[in-house]
C-alpha cells in the first residue's frame, strides 16, 4: 500500500515555475480571449504577446537576483534547477524571442498571423525551451524539448505555402526520429544507473569508474544524436537548408538561434562530467563532429545559389564552432559560448530580416528562388540603404574586426588556445577565413554587378513597416557597438557560469 | 523453465527499436513512417518499465508514461500535417517532397 504522501508547500519551491508558467498563462489567455471576442486585429496578439514575454524576461531577473544572492535554487522534487546555465540561456530564448514576436507586424497581410493560436503556439513552445533548459532530468528535458518542437513544427506549416508543409513534414520526421534517440539513449543510461538525473549519473559513473564503458558510450552516442539533430551538427543536418528555406524568414531566424542554445545548454550539463571524465573515444567523437560540422558545412554554403540557404549552411557552421566550447570544457570556452551566442543572436536577427523586409509574393523573371544571389545584383544601385546593412550583417557574420562576431570569435580562439586546442584553434580561425568568402559573395552581388534581372525597387522593402524597420535598427545597433558592451557582457557571463560549477 | 529476466526484456526492446529504426529509414508512405516512429518510442517503453521493475523505482515507469503522452500528441501534430499535405498534392509518398534540393 502507499502510505500517505505529505508535503510542505515550501519544499516545492514554486518560484522556480514562475518564468516558464508566465508565458503558458499568455498563450492560454490569448485562446480564451479569442473564444469571447473573434477577429481582434493582429497587433492586439503580437502586443499580449510581447507584454508576457517581457513579463517573462523580468521574472528571470528577479531569479537571477536570487541566484546571485543565495546560490543554485532547486525546486520541485529537485525537479528544477536554476543554475547559472538556465538562466542565462532563459535570457537568450526570452530575449531572443522578444526581438522575433514584432517582426509579425509586417505591412503585407500574412495568413498565419491571423490566427491568435500561432501566437499562442509561440508562448507554449517559449515555455518548452525554458524546462528544457532550467532542469537536469531528462524526462522534463524530453517534455521540453517535444513541447517546443511540435509547436515549432505547427508554426512552420502555419506559413501557407506548398514548400512550407514540405519543410514542416521534413522538420517532423527528423524530430521524431531525434525524440526516439533521445527516449532509448536515456534508457540506457537509466539501466545502467537507476536515475534519470545527470548529475546523479555523473556521481554513479565516477563512483564505479566507468565501469560499463561500451554501454554507457551507447546512451551517450545515442543523446549526442538526438541533441545534433536539434542543434544540426553535421551528421543529422540534413533537415536543416529546407527547413530555413520552407520556413518564413523570420521563423528561419528564430530556428537559427532559439532551439539551438537550448540544446547547447543541455549538451554543456551531459557533457560536462564526460569530457573531464578521462574517456579518450569520447573526446575524439567530439572532436571530430566540431571539424566536421564547422568545415563541410561551409563547404556546402559556398556552392549554394540561395542566399536563405546560404544562411541556413553557415548556422550550422556557426553550430559547430560553438561546439568546440563543449569539446574544450573550461569555464572561459562555457562562457565564450554564451557570449558567441548572444552576438550571435543580433546577427543573425539582421540578416534574417533582411530577407524578411524583402519578400516577394511572386517571382520575377529570371529568378530562381526567393532571395536568390541575382535578386540582390546591383542593390546598391535601387537600395542602398537595404544594402549597407545587408552587408554590415554579412561582415559580422564573417568576423570582421569592430562588428559584434568578431568577438565572439577572437574569445572562442583565446579559450582554445588557453587550454591547448592549438590545432583546433588553427582549424577554428581557417574556417572563419573560408566562411568569409560566400559572405563576401554576397556583398559583391551587391556592390559591384549590375542589376541581373527586372525587380521594382519597391521589392526589396515590400514588408517594410515600422516595427520590422525597430528590430532591424535594433539588430544594426546591435552588431556596430558590441565592442562596448563585450567587457561587461563577458564578466557578467563568466560570473554565472562559474558559479553554477561549469 | 527459463526465468524471463530484464536481459530478455532490454533485447526486446532493442530488437523492437531497431525494427522501429529500419521503418523509419526504408518507409516512403508518410503513415507507416508514423508507425515505425511510434514503435520506436514504444520500444524504449518496455524497457523503461523493465528496468523500472528490476530497480524497484518508480521513475523508469513515470517516464515511460510521458513518453506514451508525447508519442500521442507527435502523433497528433504528424496527421494534420499529413493531412494537409494530402489536400494540396493527393498523394503521401515522401519522394515526393523534393521541391527542395541543394
Amino acid at each position: 500500500m502507499l502510505s500517505h504522501v505529505n508535503i510542505s508547500l515550501e519544499s516545492l519551491n514554486i518560484a522556480t515555475l514562475v518564468p516558464m508558467l508566465i508565458p503558458i498563462v499568455g498563450a492560454l489567455f490569448i485562446l480564451v480571449l479569442d473564444l469571447f471576442k473573434k477577429d481582434q486585429r493582429k497587433s492586439m496578439y503580437v502586443m499580449l504577446s510581447l507584454l508576457f514575454v517581457m513579463l517573462d524576461f523580468g521574472s528571470l531577473i528577479d531569479s537571477s537576483i536570487d541566484f546571485n544572492t543565495n546560490g543554485t535554487i532547486l525546486g520541485y522534487f529537485d525537479m528544477m534547477l536554476v543554475d547559472g546555465l538556465a538562466l542565462l540561456g532563459q535570457f537568450i530564448i526570452v530575449g531572443a524571442s522578444i526581438l522575433f514576436i514584432p517582426l509579425a507586424l509586417t505591412s503585407k497581410r500574412f495568413h498565419e498571423f491571423s490566427y491568435p493560436e500561432f501566437f499562442a503556439l509561440f508562448l507554449f513552445m517559449i515555455s518548452g525551451f525554458q524546462f528544457m533548459v532550467a532542469t537536469d532530468n531528462l524526462i522534463l528535458i524530453f517534455i521540453g524539448l517535444e513541447m517546443a518542437s511540435l509547436a515549432l513544427y505547427t508554426l512552420i506549416a502555419l506559413h501557407n505555402r506548398s514548400k512550407s508543409f514540405e519543410a514542416a513534414v521534413k522538420y517532423f520526421t527528423m524530430g521524431a526520429l531525434a525524440a526516439g534517440f533521445f527516449a532509448f539513449g536515456s534508457m540506457v543510461l537509466y539501466a545502467l544507473t537507476g536515475s534519470v538525473e545527470i548529475h546523479q549519473m555523473a556521481a554513479v559513473f565516477n563512483a564505479d569508474e566507468f565501469a560499463n564503458l561500451p554501454f554507457i558510450l551507447v546512451g551517450v552516442v545515442f543523446l549526442l544524436a538526438a541533441l545534433g539533430f536539434k542543434v544540426s551538427l553535421v551528421p543529422f543536418h540534413t533537415w536543416a537548408p529546407d527547413v530555413y528555406e520552407g520556413a518564413s524568414a523570420s521563423m528561419a531566424g528564430y530556428m537559427s538561434i532559439v532551439p539551438k542554445i537550448a540544446g547547447f545548454v543541455v549538451v554543456m550539463r551531459m557533457f560536462e562530467f564526460l569530457i573531464h571524465s578521462g574517456v579518450v573515444w569520447l573526446n575524439v567523437v567530439l572532436y571530430a563532429i566540431v571539424i566536421v560540422t564547422m568545415t563541410a558545412a561551409n563547404i556546402w554554403a559556398l556552392v549554394q545559389s540561395d542566399v536563405k540557404r546560404m544562411l541556413a549552411y553557415s548556422s550550422i557552421s556557426h553550430a559547430g564552432f560553438v561546439m568546440a566550447a563543449i569539446l574544450i570544457g573550461t569555464t572561459q570556452a562555457n562562457s565564450a559560448l554564451f557570449l558567441y551566442w548572444i552576438l550571435f543572436t543580433f546577427t543573425n536577427l539582421g540578416a534574417f530580416s533582411m530577407l524578411w523586409i524583402s519578400r516577394q509574393k511572386n517571382l520575377a523573371a529570371g529568378q530562381s528562388s526567393d532571395h536568390s544571389y541575382n535578386k540582390f545584383a546591383g542593390l546598391i544601385k535601387v537600395a542602398p540603404i537595404s544594402a549597407t546593412i545587408m552587408a554590415l550583417f554579412m561582415l559580422s557574420l564573417a568576423g570582421l574586426p569592430p562588428f559584434a562576431l568578431f568577438w565572439g570569435k577572437i574569445y572562442m580562439i583565446s579559450a582554445a588556445v588557453s587550454s591547448g586546442y592549438v590545432v583546433l584553434a588553427l582549424i577554428m580561425a581557417l574556417n572563419s577565413a573560408i566562411a568569409g568568402y560566400y559572405y563576401l559573395k554576397l556583398i559583391i552581388y551587391m556592390f559591384m554587378k549590375e542589376p541581373e534581372i527586372d525587380i521594382e525597387s519597391k521589392v526589396y522593402t515590400m514588408n517594410s513597416s515600422v516595427s520590422l524597420r525597430t528590430i532591424i535598427g535594433i539588430a544594426a545597433v546591435g552588431t556596430v557597438f558590441a565592442s562596448i558592451v563585450v567587457n561587461p557582457l563577458i564578466e557578467f557571463i563568466t560570473a554565472f557560469v562559474y558559479n553554477s560549477g561549469y | 523453465m527459463m526465468e524471463i529476466g530484464l536481459t530478455h526484456y532490454l533485447v526486446l526492446s532493442t530488437v523492437l527499436f531497431s525494427i522501429g529504426l529500419l521503418g523509419v529509414m526504408r518507409r516512403k508512405n508518410l503513415l507507416m513512417l508514423f508507425f515505425a516512429t511510434e514503435i520506436l518510442l514504444n520500444a524504449v517503453n518496455v524497457g523503461f518499465a523493465a528496468i523500472s521493475h528490476y530497480y524497484n523505482d518508480l521513475t523508469g515507469q513515470m517516464f515511460a508514461f510521458f513518453i506514451i503522452a508525447i508519442a500521442a500528441s507527435e502523433v497528433a501534430v504528424g496527421l494534420g500535417l499529413l493531412i494537409a499535405w494530402y489536400k494540396r498534392h493527393g498523394n503521401i509518398n515522401l519522394d515526393a517532397m523534393s521541391s527542395m534540393r541543394g
